[in-house]
């Protein structure tokens, strides 16, 4: 499976802009509610947070809960007004952090 | 130095041991031009063979498989009956919608008020009016328990000759059957079979956004690229797949003469990998199916065009096209019964279409959003084998071979869109 998280954002924008953000983790998202072949709960194990800032200050974040299926793909929009740089949370039940950025030109 | 010489056959006992003849010690660069490329031999999958823990694991070897016959012979003569049948027609509607039970019948069949007529499929003529077709219960009873004795060439699964059904069970259905007399009451459209729209496949599957398996491509570039304890990568000999690899998997499969069977990519890159850096990459294993995707990815536009004329490519393409119709498992089912447009194919079993042969090679190995995981054809060879209660074959088997090349040669001239995206 990937081990980076995948963004798409634009590499540039104009000031006051409202641009589309996709993000992609590859996780197994597992519910809690699964069997295994021997009749055994298969133990939750999901993304239960993510967040997304620019330049420090909050745009997006999220409290996922199990019904988001595996590999969760969350798209957002924000305004961008100055250029800087987009970073991306993802926080695993076990207390795991993923972390992705992305840079932005605005002009 | 002679890379092309394949050892004699070694087996290993719990994991596969691919024997390995003479590996040069330095490869140039373009090694690859030179004579025929190196192969492994010995087994290119796990043995012993397992079947996948979280399948159906019940054992079906009474049962014709592609690579042996053992089903048992067809009821010749229609069985008579003494009196008509009074079966329990409320458990008749219940077994036909059961589908523990082979599929059950609603797979193929409309069947009036039956399983509140959710979905049924129409493989099989609609029977919700058979009440009124003036039909014995002796020749019901017998087309259920074997549709053979009247028509040898049926697609019916002979429920009563393979034990899906006893007696009793079967007069239950045919009392059930003689209850239908209205046509089916659907719900809402769409479980119709006859209004059904044909499912379209549209999503963009080398969008990485859309289409999870393209892990399988950033994985095998790293592959690739890395150096085995040997010393050597894929790159040492290959440089760039993307430009020395154009049209190589659109060729795929081939027959093998070192080997005497037809090599598909997938067992191509174990026995290779073996061969030359050394690495162990058995079929089906994360590395393999990374490395499968990837060789067809580069490839992709590049026209199908396999081999199926030539001496034992002519005869291995025969093979595999008596093997597509070959009845296999329980249920009695060739790949033909379901995929050829004559019989099953272009039909609805159940609320799943059936497609036909072409277009099913191109976008294989494809990733599977039900199972989240990427599957090559021959996984879904076994996961079709398993599902009509016939044992699968080990991933290397000669006859998925065969069938491959076969299957492989009614996509001719469709382009390779790998990896694919389907349910």
């Amino acid at each position: 499976m990937a081990d980076k998280p995948r963004i798409k954002l634009p590499k540039d924008a104009k000031t006051g802009e409202i641009i589309q953000i996709k993000t992609l983790i590859s996780h197994v998202m597992e519910t809690g509610l699964r069997k295994d072949a021997s009749g055994n709960v298969i133990p939750r194990k999901i993304i239960n947070k993510f967040t997304c800032e620019f330049n420090g200050k909050p745009v997006f974040s999220a409290d996922i809960e199990a019904a988001v299926a595996a590999n969760p793909y969350l798209q957002f929009a924000a305004k961008v007004e100055e250029s800087g740089t987009f970073k991306f949370t993802w926080i695993d039940d076990d207390g795991t952090v993923t972390t992705a950025e992305e840079k932005i030109t605005v002009a | 130095m002679n890379p092309g010489v394949i050892a004699s056959v070694g087996i290993g006992v719990m994991v596969a041991a691919l024997a390995v003849a003479s590996v040069s010690s330095v490869a140039p660069a373009g090694a690859q031009t030179k004579g025929p490329a190196p192969l492994a031999a010995g087994d290119a999958a796990l043995r012993p063979w397992k079947r996948y823990g979280d399948w159906p694991q019940r054992d079906y070897s009474k049962f014709n498989t592609l690579a042996n016959l053992a089903s048992p012979p067809p009821t010749k003569e229609p069985r008579k009956l003494d009196a008509s049948i009074t079966g329990d027609a409320a458990n008749g509607q219940k077994l036909v919608a059961d589908r523990t039970r082979g599929g059950s019948c609603l797979a193929c069949h409309v069947m009036g008020s039956a399983g509140n007529a959710d979905l049924p499929g129409n493989v099989g003529p609609d029977l919700s009016e058979i009440g009124n077709a003036g039909r014995e219960d002796e020749w019901l009873f017998n087309y259920v328990y074997d549709a053979r004795v009247y028509n040898p060439d049926t697609v019916m699964p002979p429920w009563g000759t393979h034990g899906l059904f006893d007696d009793r069970e079967i007069g239950d259905i045919v009392a059930f059957l003689k209850s239908l007399k209205a046509p089916a009451n659907y719900r809402a459209a769409v479980d119709d079979p006859t209004k059904r729209p044909p499912p379209v496949e549209k999503r963009d599957n080398l969008d990485a956004m859309v289409n999870p398996g393209m892990w399988a491509v950033e994985k095998a570039e790293e592959l690739w690229n890395k150096r085995s304890a040997s010393g050597f990568a894929c790159a040492t000999c290959h440089g760039k797949a993307t430009e020395t690899f154009k049209t190589w998997a659109a060729g795929m499969p081939k027959w093998e003469p070192r080997l005497d069977k037809v090599l598909s990519v997938e067992e191509f890159v174990t026995r290779h990998a073996k061969a030359t850096t050394g690495d162990t990459w058995l079929m089906q294993s994360e590395e393999n199916i990374a490395l499968a995707v990837y060789l067809r990815y580069v490839a992709n536009g590049a026209e199908i065009k396999v081999d199926v004329d030539s001496g034992p490519a002519k005869e291995a393409f025969e093979r595999g096209k008596a093997l597509s119709a070959r009845k296999l498992g329980q249920l009695n089912f060739s790949c033909l019964d379901c995929h050829s447009p004559d019989r099953g194919g272009l039909k609805w079993i159940r609320g799943q279409w059936l497609g036909e042969q072409k277009g099913q090679f191109d976008h294989f190995p494809t990733w599977r959003t039900n199972l989240q995981t990427v599957w090559d054809i021959r996984k879904r060879f076994q996961w079709c084998q398993v599902n009509i209660r016939a044992n699968e074959l080990p991933p290397d088997a000669k006859e998925y071979g065969d069938l491959e090349l076969y299957v492989a040669a009614q996509s001719a001239g469709l382009k390779l869109n790998v990896p694919g995206i389907r349910h």
